[in-house]
């Protein structure tokens, strides 16, 4: 229906492009239906058209800083030392990937994120379940977490590197406790929320504990929850960053380090532009993952 | 038989909500329930269902006593309540869970057949109007064969002719099984179109003022004057029972908190 609506608009362009010339000046009803004609004779063609020239609207404004940027080094008006052209940062990509080096680092970080994401995401929906479905519970263990919340929690970095030493366990916690709290305050108020009147429809069949869970509560915070889940990757992503500068051998982190140490600039930028593209993939895999189970969503915006 | 034996309701705020209700229901009976706003309609229906516990006194039904939500006993709310991420098949399924695949399909298909949406079984509720949502309502209480159904002011949302439209139609569903219906309405119409039986509650604290036997043969001439008669004794009752001068403002401002608890 949106995609209607949307080559509608597109019709229109033919009118204004005709307004202008004034040998084609007519009655309006007249010039309405010439571009209604032009528009179905194209409509075809400009469908497809319309469907990917949005999109790459917005590609417009990085694509052209990125070519004047090369050219501007190309012409000699930089050296482009310490902000590397993009043919550069391309050809230390496209050689970090040659050798290997890349993926490595890649999936040290990615095994770091995705062990840090698991643990997190666990222990959140568990607890964050357990203190929205239960008052006792809630009155128990809330209060301590929120505590804990209010905690920046690169300030742990010291204390996991003493607990659990300075290679992967304290890492992955630390992005564990990153990921946990969006998740768990996701959870728990998606829970605490849910409506009374769809919980007691729950009872009047009456369900059993687990079965509300099952098939009243876990589909009514699933929205909610997919949006903790992507929150919460966000911040792993953040914090498997900051994991990794405090000593690693290996991982997109890693090559951040060293390419400030080494003078690499091209390095640093190539290894932000995997960060970008690898945290854009998962998130679209859980986004990918989630919409079957949301497509009865009745929102203002439906994707 | 679904009997209440001196029933009654105290919210923990001290609200007497019900007080004292005796009734009993033969089955396939229709039996109304009307009064002012606040009078205690809605909390008993919710305590013959077993979603609130009486604070005194029982509800029967069938020498079992009602404690909890009851497979025999069905609701219809004023909201269709739907679950938005079931189809409307699957909505109307919702109570046949421990049914075979095979019996449930065949039950919801039927059902959804009978309230006359069988082009609507695999979409989602969101795309259907209030009129629509409520009949997928119905079909999802009457699909378990309840031996009760209740329905707490089930047409009130909608608009003029989809109730009339819908009022019909629960009669023509009734017919089907002939379940006991037990309605709580504030349209007086309403109440003469379907009831055997009006029962007129009296506010502060809940309790029935007076029972009107419509006696009308079906089906009912809504422009008759049998139903006329019977509509001017229902309102002559409920505005004996809406006494204004028993009521102090006091009364009035208790009776309203009370009413917006569950409201």
């Amino acid at each position: 229906m949106w995609r209607d609506r949307r080559s509608n608009k597109h019709q229109l362009h033919p009118l204004s492009t005709q307004v202008v010339f004034p040998e084609q000046v007519m009655s309006l009803s007249l010039m309405t239906a010439t571009a209604e004609q032009a528009a179905t004779e194209r409509g075809q063609g400009r469908n497809t058209l319309a469907r990917f020239a949005r999109p790459a609207l917005g590609l417009i404004l990085p694509l052209g800083l990125a070519a004047i940027w090369e050219l501007a080094v190309r012409a000699g008006f930089s050296t482009g030392r310490l902000v590397p052209p993009p043919s550069v940062i391309f050809a230390t990509f496209a050689e970090l990937a040659r050798t290997g080096e890349l993926e490595r680092h890649a999936t040290a970080t990615l095994a770091r994120v995705g062990a840090g994401f698991g643990l997190g995401v666990v222990a959140g929906t568990v607890l964050g379940a357990l203190t929205g479905y239960s008052g006792l519970v809630h009155r128990l263990v809330d209060p301590t977490l929120q505590a804990l919340r209010a905690i920046p929690s690169i300030a742990w970095v010291p204390l996991f590197i003493l607990w659990l030493g300075i290679f992967e366990a304290s890492k992955i916690t630390l992005i564990a406790v990153g990921v946990f709290f969006p998740v768990y305050l996701g959870v728990m108020g998606a829970v605490v929320s849910v409506d009374r009147k769809i919980v007691e429809v729950g009872r009047v069949f009456r369900l059993s504990g687990f079965a509300m869970v099952r098939r009243i509560l876990l589909p009514a915070v699933m929205p909610a929850y997919v949006i903790a889940l992507r929150s919460g990757l966000g911040l792993g992503w953040m914090f498997v960053v900051a994991a990794e500068f405090m000593g690693a051998s290996e991982g997109l982190g890693f090559l951040l380090v060293d390419g400030q140490q080494l003078g690499k600039p091209a390095q640093i930028v190539a290894a932000i532009v995997a960060f970008a593209v690898l945290g854009k993939l998962t998130d679209w895999i859980i986004v990918a993952v989630a919409t079957p189970f949301l497509r009865w969503e009745d929102a203002f915006a439906r994707r | 038989m679904l009997a209440l034996d001196n029933v009654g309701k105290t919210y923990p705020n001290g609200v007497r909500a019900l007080d004292g209700v005796t009734i009993s229901v033969s089955p396939g009976e229709i039996v109304a329930i009307v009064g002012g706003s606040g009078c205690g309609k809605s909390t008993m229906l919710r305590v013959v269902s077993g979603l609130d516990q009486p604070s005194q006194g029982r509800v029967v039904l069938d020498g079992e006593r009602i404690m909890s939500p009851h497979e025999k006993i069905g609701i219809v709310f004023q909201e269709p309540r739907l679950l938005p991420w079931l189809s409307v098949a699957d909505n109307v399924g919702f109570g046949l869970a421990d049914c075979p695949n095979d019996e449930r399909r065949e039950r919801v298909g039927r059902q959804v057949d009978r309230v006359g949406l069988a082009d609507k079984a695999r979409v989602w509720p969101r795309e259907l109007s209030g009129g629509q949502a409520q009949r997928v309502a119905l079909a999802r209480a009457l699909v378990t064969r309840p031996e009760v159904l209740l329905l707490d002011e089930p047409f009130s949302a909608l608009d003029a002719f989809t109730r009339v439209d819908l009022q019909d139609h629960l009669l023509d569903l009734w017919a089907d099984g002939k379940p006991t219906l037990l309605v709580v309405t504030h349209d007086v119409d309403e109440s003469i179109v379907l009831a055997d039986r009006v029962l007129v509650m009296r506010p502060r604290p809940g309790r029935i003022y007076e029972e009107i036997v419509t006696d009308l043969p079906r089906p009912r001439d809504r422009q008759s004057a049998a139903f006329d008669f019977a509509k001017r004794r229902v309102l002559a009752a409920l505005d004996r029972s809406l006494d204004r001068s028993a009521v102090t403002d006091d009364g009035e401002t208790r009776a309203s908190t009370g009413a917006a608890m569950w409201w």
